[in-house]
């Protein structure tokens, strides 16, 4: 944690951004000010969506467009007063930023690199050629700059608002990427299964992300219009977008200092390639693939790698309680209730039935292919039933996406683990933790300093503890192995209060003295009345630990009931050992 | 709008349709074994097209020209992987989740500069390919077409059906979908995982090429007329779903004619409706007309 508070920092900011105009030594280094001002904000806005969420857009040039369009349209040709006209430009912006990125809502990356750049392409055309409203290539000429109506000083009043505007929205960057909201967007670009699991609307935090950058870059694209005052369609082709991709690239992704830098560093270039204007192009390609290739990290990655935030030793760590962990109604029920999945024809459950009692632990066994991961994963959310119901504590669930159920208490484990590689251990855990204060209050805190998250910090870590993995805290989940990762998924999942837990094969690939260890953490879990949904292999562990035992075997339940009646059933002998007379 | 207009129309959209469709075939393939594509691939036709309108004016004989086109897209197919793709994977988790949309994108500027360079910024019309002038028509049932777009027509699909018998009749094509399944798998059976990269962007670049040589007469060419280009492909490769090849051929065929005809009835902004509609189909169908969803399971 830094020792001098943000708040500082920001006061120098804003010290620099009132001096600036009145010491620069001519205008034209008021008017970089600006340029660099607004295109920053721009940056800002795709270093969030690239850096942080991993969504990939080539249209950015399209959304400034559309915001300096709009703005300089109802501002020159209707008379609007620039309030007004950049609102209004601002929220088409929002709004062409929500349907370009519903386009790519429900698929993967590259179709949303396709759509924005279509939609960059589509925008571009469209300012060439509906000339009776845009002036295609001639332009909205005479477009009102902000002034405040004092000509003489309008360039410093200008730099002002746009510097004070790129301040307010770096310190929101600051504040994603040192708060929940960016822990969750790298669990989002990460796995989609694990950011649902915890609870996240994964399409609405996506096209939210999108929306945001979107309207960011639009606002650039209004500061845009109210400085040069001429809006022309050569001024958003390809090469903006290219521009501004580029900025955020150079100056390191995924970084919240990186786009002031990138940006400085474009103009930079910019000002250098206007000599060599025949090349200009070639220099744009080699810069991109240089830095790619060379300096993935970016400019920022020179002066150092990300530090990381400091946890709570362990020894500080107050012990937990898995009492605690309970919501308060603790033992959600579980009913699933002839549940059938098909695949294509192929019945990988048939008819499964079972409920969990509050409290209890319960497993479900089988051999390899008895469908019980399918079955996992369809209590969970992941996948749509064919036909049967489920129920948590009653209400039915069937229709209800992963992270609806999961905000209901029902909180799993994966059997593949699921750890966000991007984020330590210890916010691996503090993912699962709902949050605790208001947007402002957070806000707030953050901008205070230290505090901010100290009391998640010690709760993640006193489950960590609980677990007798504290000292991990700090690590990244790809140094751990593979007995740590799983024990690190436990904690994240206990973080999540649950009140039923699903552990797909806790055990599996771990060893004798750790399954004990999460034998007696189950155990104790189940005291302080969780109910538990265990799928295992490991009869050793299943026999000591299960209340209740279900025994799938090709999709079909065959046997229920407890560790001694499931043992001495005929049909899980024949099941898991063949029977005398069977073909091998 | 005449019977006669209409076939002619429908000809056109054709024509244009089957080069939307050579163009995209090469991105469908590499993304399939790679996950990845060019987002340069309209540049690499852009280059194409010039590369032969420049042989073809210098009197090269066309054979030779097209002959020239391949080896120098074959070329530039295996730079482009060995120096914008593959790069990426030694860096692992360092490189972006999708550098190689940028890394391809600033290929693409270097190759539209060096054009713009050797040619200028101008647009050029090819020489005709097949015949001694433009407008020679031929009559088919009575209607007239342009001979040029027939035979372009013609070759595109002869090119359309070597792909497929690469696809599905060759060891390689195997290969390809072995490596599209599992690249590790794919390398414990001896498939040689590195090279099939090689090729399939080698692919991709020869495909390009031909789309270029292809699309010279029937449009004018100019150093910025990858963009459309790209675009117009991915979009054709997303109605197939990115998966679908034959899905692929089906969405270039409809979306060149829808073309062709939203064109005709209006000037202004008719090539921009096909694309408009690719945008919403997505929206509602993300997996395309003729592409499978799959879930993510992990």
């Amino acid at each position: 944690m830094p020792r001098t508070p943000r708040l500082a920092a920001y006061a120098l900011a804003i010290a620099v951004i009132a001096i600036f105009p009145l010491i620069a030594p001519n205008p034209f280094f008021v008017h970089v000010g600006q340029t660099f001002a607004y295109t920053a904000i721009a940056v800002i806005g795709l270093n969030i969506l690239l850096g942080l969420s991993g969504q990939m857009s080539l249209g950015h040039g399209g959304f400034y467009a559309v915001g300096a369009y709009v703005s300089a349209i109802l501002a020159t040709t209707y008379g609007w007063p620039l309030t007004l006209s950049m609102g209004v430009a601002l929220a088409a912006c929002l709004l062409a930023g929500l349907l370009v990125g519903a386009v790519a809502l429900r698929t993967r990356g590259l179709y949303l690199a396709m759509a924005t750049l279509a939609f960059g392409f589509i925008v571009e055309i469209v300012a060439q050629r509906w000339v009776s409203v845009t002036g295609g290539t001639m332009g909205v000429m005479g477009v009102p700059q902000i002034d405040f109506g004092n000509f003489r000083m309008g360039p410093t009043y200008f730099f002002w608002v746009a510097a004070g505007i790129l301040l307010l929205v770096q310190v929101g960057s600051d504040y994603v990427f040192g708060s929940a909201i960016g822990r969750r967007l790298n669990a989002i670009k990460e796995s989609e299964s694990f950011a649902a699991t915890v609870g996240l609307n994964v399409p609405l935090w996506r096209i939210g992300v999108f929306a945001a950058s979107a309207a960011l870059a639009g606002l650039a694209g209004v500061l845009f219009a109210h400085q040069s005052g001429f809006v022309s369609s050569d001024a958003f082709n390809i090469r903006l977008t290219i521009s501004l991709l580029i900025a955020t690239v150079i100056g390191g992704l995924g970084r919240s200092a990186g786009p002031l830098l990138g940006t400085a560093i474009l103009i930079g270039i910019a000002e250098a390639i206007a000599a060599v204007h025949d090349i200009g192009l070639m220099l744009y390609g080699g810069i991109l693939l240089v830095v790619l290739l060379v300096f993935p990290e970016g400019a920022i990655g020179l002066f150092g790698r990300r530090r990381a935030t400091a946890a709570v030793a362990p020894e500080a760590a107050p012990a937990f309680h898995p009492a605690i962990a309970g919501r308060g109604r603790a033992g959600g029920r579980l009913d699933v209730e002839s549940v059938t999945k098909s695949y294509a024809g192929v019945v990988a459950l048939r008819e499964a039935t079972l409920s969990v009692e509050p409290g209890t632990v319960h497993a479900l066994i089988g051999p390899n292919g008895a469908g019980k991961s399918t079955f996992i994963n369809v209590v969970a959310g992941l996948y749509a039933p064919t036909s049967g119901h489920i129920r948590i504590g009653g209400v039915d669930v069937t229709d209800l996406p992963a992270h609806r159920r999961a905000r209901l208490g029902l909180v799993r484990t994966f059997q593949n683990l699921q750890l966000i590689q991007g984020v330590s251990v210890l916010e691996n855990v503090m993912l699962g933790m709902e949050r605790r204060r208001g947007l402002a209050a957070d806000v707030l805190a953050f901008l205070g300093g230290a505090g901010h998250e100290a009391r998640e910090r010690a709760e993640a870590a006193s489950i960590l503890a609980f677990l007798g993995i504290g000292q991990l805290a700090d690590m990244k989940p790809k140094d751990l192995s593979y007995g740590h990762r799983k024990l690190v998924e436990l904690a994240r999942a206990i973080a999540q209060k649950p009140a039923i837990l699903l552990l797909d094969e806790p055990v599996a690939g771990v060893n004798p003295q750790e399954a004990r260890e999460v034998a007696r953490i189950v155990a104790k879990l189940r005291d302080a009345g969780i109910s538990v949904l265990l799928v295992e292999h490991n009869m050793e562990f299943v026999m000591g630990l299960a209340d209740r035992v279900t025994v799938l075997d090709f999709g079909n339940p065959i046997a229920s009931g407890t560790p001694a009646e499931v043992q001495k059933d005929p049909k899980v002998i024949r099941a898991y050992l063949g029977a005398v007379g069977d073909a091998a | 709008m005449t019977l006669l207009n209409f076939f002619q129309l429908l000809v056109s959209g054709i024509a244009m349709g089957a080069i939307y469709t050579l163009t995209a075939k090469g991105l469908f393939i590499t993304h399939l074994a790679t996950h990845r594509l060019n987002f340069g691939q309209g540049d690499f036709l852009m280059v194409g097209a010039f590369a032969s309108i420049g042989m073809l004016t210098a009197g090269v004989p066309a054979p030779l020209a097209v002959l020239g086109v391949l080896v120098l897209m074959g070329v530039l197919g295996y730079l482009l992987e060995r120096f914008a793709i593959r790069p990426l994977d030694r860096l692992g988790d360092r490189a972006g989740a999708y550098s190689w949309v940028l890394t391809t994108a600033g290929a693409a500027l270097i190759l539209q500069n060096i054009v713009e360079l050797g040619f200028g910024k101008s647009a050029q019309y090819a020489p005709p390919l097949f015949s001694k002038t433009r407008d020679n028509v031929i009559s088919i049932l009575g209607v007239g077409i342009f001979f040029e777009e027939a035979a372009i027509i013609i070759t595109a699909f002869i090119v359309v059906g070597a792909f497929y018998w690469f696809l599905f009749g060759s060891r390689w094509g195997k290969a390809v979908y072995a490596v599209a399944f599992n690249p590790e798998a794919a390398s414990l059976f001896g498939i040689d995982v590195r090279g099939v990269v090689v090729l399939v962007f080698v692919l991709a670049a020869l495909m390009a090429g031909i789309s270029g040589v292809l699309v010279g007469p029937l449009v004018s060419v100019h150093p910025h007329m990858g963009l459309i280009f790209t675009i117009k492909a991915l979009a054709v490769a997303a109605v197939g779903g990115f998966t679908n090849p034959v899905g692929i051929l089906l969405g270039g065929l409809l979306f060149g004619v829808a073309e062709a005809f939203s064109n005709y009835w209006d000037s202004a902004f008719g090539d921009l409706y096909p694309l408009l509609f690719v945008m919403a189909l997505l929206a509602v169908r993300p997996s395309g007309l003729f592409g499978e969803r799959r879930a993510d399971v992990r």
